[in-house]
């Protein structure tokens, strides 16, 4: 594997990986732009719009025509919320020729239509067409309404609101329903040349020989470069713990803590990361075993960290009644950390646990862009190796130091 | 070992039957870190009644053995869990339990041999107490009742309540809290037994080996066992019609979630995997999103995204599932019943059929990107008789013709049900 990274123009790279390891190429263009509750709305709509026409194939039906032609190259749009910013993400996967019964050239027809699809959209009078505006605003008013239906995915996103009320992380990636009605074709075309002129622009190629930079280069002609604004605002201002508590039908109930992280220690992140897998990274985890195995409180009960906004979530699904019960549970799993009640195995497995995720990166091509996309947006870069080295290198005295500064901040709980 | 290939997606596979009836497949592949072991035995849901074949004694079961079965493989008579074992070694373990088999599995980029280890032991050494089969039913009643909360499942079910009267698929692979009440060890033991002989079972390896060193390492550590006679299972009569058409049951969803189903009365037949590749090019040639129906769903909001298409099949059942979310369901059934009929009447499109058989080929050739996916694969078409290449291989000798005739065999009005949870 080689990865290569290139500035095309301020603001606009083009990510190289080269890989043998599998039988497709995928393309992605990544446009990365502040969360803000004005925007998050539209920049959904704006994804799903977009989705429905080029210039070129002005409809779904000729779409769909154009990827089956291509041996069933797939295309996948959607919105992401990666810390303080909103990414809206286009993909689309071919096989690699070398697997084809009869020869062709795919990579260049693929980056082609993906290219087309970001910045040569069917336009018609200076707006969107009408019809897919009004049909995708329908579509995306049904996934808002459906957050609640996955009751566990909906506490969590319940409990980042409430924890992060008022900052850009505390919005819904897809944005809310009340804007979600004032947006029409024009406002929505007149948002999307905004995201196009201000956006952090990343073009990631993932494959074996797929030779499209020349394409991707002539094609953003006439983009130009821009400023790039990556917002970060990690100040909590809350000194008290937020109780949150909401009734709906369940009939397990679902508590999330969520932690907030104060360190200046030096490579903080990753000490936090094994911390966190001490915590609730997997099976041999305190709260797994002490609130699963031990007090039998829970069927599921774990935690993740996220790296970006310096906070850990504990996620357990609980018999309602046992809540002060496992409330306890957990902060005495927090206090032991604290007091250093963790052994050398404990650290060791959650090295371990990290590390092989960290090995399995390279394995799914999506998965790795998505890293190396983490890593460019956070301004660090640590190869897979880098990464994997300074994880190994956390000790037990820097857990405990850590540990000290990590507090709850809210606590949501879900219930009938 | 004997070795089959596909020149076309450049995959090889190595199988070996050993002595004592234990299938090995080796699918090497040396540009991955990612390794994966799958061993699965050919004992699920569906195997509720059988004759032990040393002492012809006819058995009947209670419903979700094969699941409880699977629960408690984990137990070592040391106290300790093997599942807790493999992955305090930074493994990713797991185990599930279908229809058809039930299977043990790990992934991991190191640690390979240790845990081959510990699956090959615990797989091989059963410790059934009364105490801990006890200890169980209550864990297993907490699953089951969290399915009981799952409106996919729920679904799924009641699709299977709608095509069969008797055949045990419609049975919930957990049972139920009433039929695993009754699970003894004895019962477990006497399954195990019948069941996990290696002559039953498959083991499939997918990352880089060399093949014969890894099948040495496999025989090192296997449990020396008497070869057994033939399992016979005993399996209702093949089912010539439908139960009901319709189920409908309230759950609270957002949007309802729908599953239409074809019954197909005819069970596997020699050309099983040209039957299946027949089945998901039309599937998508009806239902695809270059199809003129999903557009017209599409377009009246009905449907959101293209609907889930599948073939399950076995030695017992055979059925098309097509399912997903909608506020209409019931349209997309009617709707689906006409385009049948037009394309058994007007015939296939020509240009459409090539264009939806390009697709499917390139969906067969994506299934080879991941280790999982593949070692997974191998192991289930194994305990259908299907070499998995074959999908690739045979694809070409599909044509309109053959794809007009699966069109008219299966797909029949009188065979259709659908199930809706709102």
């Amino acid at each position: 594997m080689k990865y290569i990274k290139k500035d095309l123009k301020e603001g606009i790279k083009l990510h190289l990986i080269n890989t043998n390891k599998f039988k497709t190429n995928l393309f992605a263009i990544y446009l990365a732009v502040p969360l803000e509750k004005e925007t998050a709305t539209s920049n959904a709509l704006l994804t799903a719009v977009l989705k429905r026409g080029t210039a070129n194939l002005q409809s779904q039906e000729l779409i769909s025509k154009k990827l089956e032609e291509m041996y069933g190259a797939s295309s996948d749009f959607g919105v992401d919320k990666n810390g303080d910013m909103q990414v809206i993400k286009f993909y689309l996967e071919t096989i690699n020729e070398q697997f084809l019964p009869e020869k062709e050239n795919l990579n260049v027809k693929a980056i082609d239509l993906l290219l087309d699809f970001v910045f040569n959209p069917l336009i018609e009078n200076d707006c969107f067409k009408k019809e897919y505006v009004d049909s995708e605003r329908n579509n995306l008013k049904q996934i808002i309404e459906a957050k609640k239906d996955n009751k566990i995915r909906y506490s969590l996103d319940r409990c980042i609101e409430e924890m992060y009320k008022g900052k850009p992380y505390g919005n819904y990636k897809y944005g809310c329903i009340e804007d979600l009605e004032k947006i029409d074709e024009k406002s929505l075309y007149d948002q999307y040349k905004k995201v196009i002129a201000e956006a952090k622009i990343d073009i990631f190629c993932s494959g074996e020989n797929i030779n499209v930079e020349e394409n991707i280069i002539n094609r953003l002609n006439n983009i130009n470069g821009r400023k790039v604004n990556v917002v970060v605002d990690n100040e909590l201002d809350s000194k008290e713990v937020k109780n949150i508590e909401e009734k709906m039908q369940v009939s397990q109930g679902k508590l999330v803590i969520g932690l907030k992280i104060d360190s200046n220690l030096e490579n903080h992140k990753f000490i936090s990361s094994v911390y966190n897998a001490i915590l609730g990274g997997g099976a041999n985890s305190k709260l797994f075993q002490n609130v699963r195995e031990k007090e039998g409180l829970a069927y599921s009960a774990g935690s993740n960290f996220v790296r970006v906004k310096d906070s850990i979530f504990i996620r357990c699904g609980i018999e309602i009644d046992k809540y002060n019960k496992a409330l306890e549970t957990i902060k005495e799993q927090l206090e032991d950390i604290k007091n250093g009640n963790f052994t050398e195995e404990d650290m060791n497995s959650a090295k371990k646990l990290i590390t092989s995720s960290m090995k399995s990166i390279a394995e799914e091509q999506d998965t790795e862009i998505t890293y190396y996309y983490g890593q460019d947006l956070s301004g660090e870069y640590n190869s897979l190796e880098e990464y994997i080295e300074k994880i190994n290198k956390v000790t037990r005295n820097e857990v405990v130091e850590l540990s000290k500064n990590i507090k709850i901040n809210t606590i949501y709980f879900l219930r009938d | 070992m004997k070795l089959i290939e596909s020149s076309l997606i450049k995959e090889k596979a190595y199988i070996e039957k050993l002595e004592n009836g234990l299938t090995v497949i080796i699918i090497p592949k040396n540009n991955t870190n990612k390794k994966y072991i799958i061993w699965g035995t050919h004992f699920g849901s569906i195997d509720n009644k059988f004759i032990v074949p040393d002492t012809g004694e006819e058995v009947s079961i209670p419903d979700g053995v094969a699941h409880f079965l699977e629960h408690k493989m984990f137990e070592q008579q040391n106290g300790t869990n093997s599942l807790d074992t493999l992955m305090a070694l930074g493994l990713d373990a797991n185990a599930y339990t279908t229809n058809d088999h039930t299977a043990y599995l790990f992934e991991c980029t190191d640690n390979f041999y240790e845990g081959l280890d510990e699956l090959m032991d615990y797989v091989q050494n059963p410790y059934f107490t009364d105490q801990n089969v006890e200890k169980e039913k209550n864990i297993i009643a907490q699953e089951i009742k969290m399915y009981d909360d799952d409106p996919a499942w729920q679904l799924y079910m009641r699709t299977m309540e709608c095509l069969y009267k008797e055949n045990p698929v419609k049975i919930d692979i957990a049972g139920t809290v009433e039929s695993i009440s009754k699970i003894t060890p004895d019962v477990l033991y006497k399954c195990y037994n019948t069941f996990y002989h290696p002559s039953n079972m498959v083991l499939t390896v997918c990352g880089d080996f060399n093949p014969e060193n890894l099948l040495e390492e496999i025989k090192k550590r296997l449990v020396k066992k008497e070869s057994a006679g033939e399992i016979k299972r005993l399996y209702p009569e093949k089912e010539n019609k439908i139960n009901k058409e319709m189920s409908e049951k309230k759950m609270g969803v957002s949007t309802p979630i729908f599953m239409i189903g074809y019954q197909d009365s005819e069970l596997q037949s020699k050309d099983i995997v040209k039957k299946h590749i027949a089945i998901e090019i039309l599937l998508n040639m009806l239902l695809g999103e270059s199809s003129d129906l999903y557009k017209e769903l599409y377009d009246n909001g009905i449907l959101l995204a293209k609907p889930d298409l599948e073939y399950e099949f076995s030695q017992t059942y055979a059925h098309i599932l097509i399912s997903g979310q909608s506020k209409d369901p019931k349209t997309i059934y009617s709707k689906l019943k006409e385009k049948v009929n037009e394309y058994k009447n007007s015939g296939l499109n020509d240009e459409h059929f090539e264009r939806i058989k390009k697709k499917i080929y390139g969906d067969y050739v994506t299934e080879y990107n991941s280790v999982a996916n593949i070692a997974r694969m191998f192991m289930a078409d194994k305990f259908k008789g299907i070499n998995s290449f074959d999908y690739i291989e045979e694809f070409k000798t599909v044509n309109k013709k053959y794809v007009q005739e699966v069109l008219n065999s299966v797909f029949k009005d009188e065979r259709m049900v659908i199930s809706i949870v709102y």
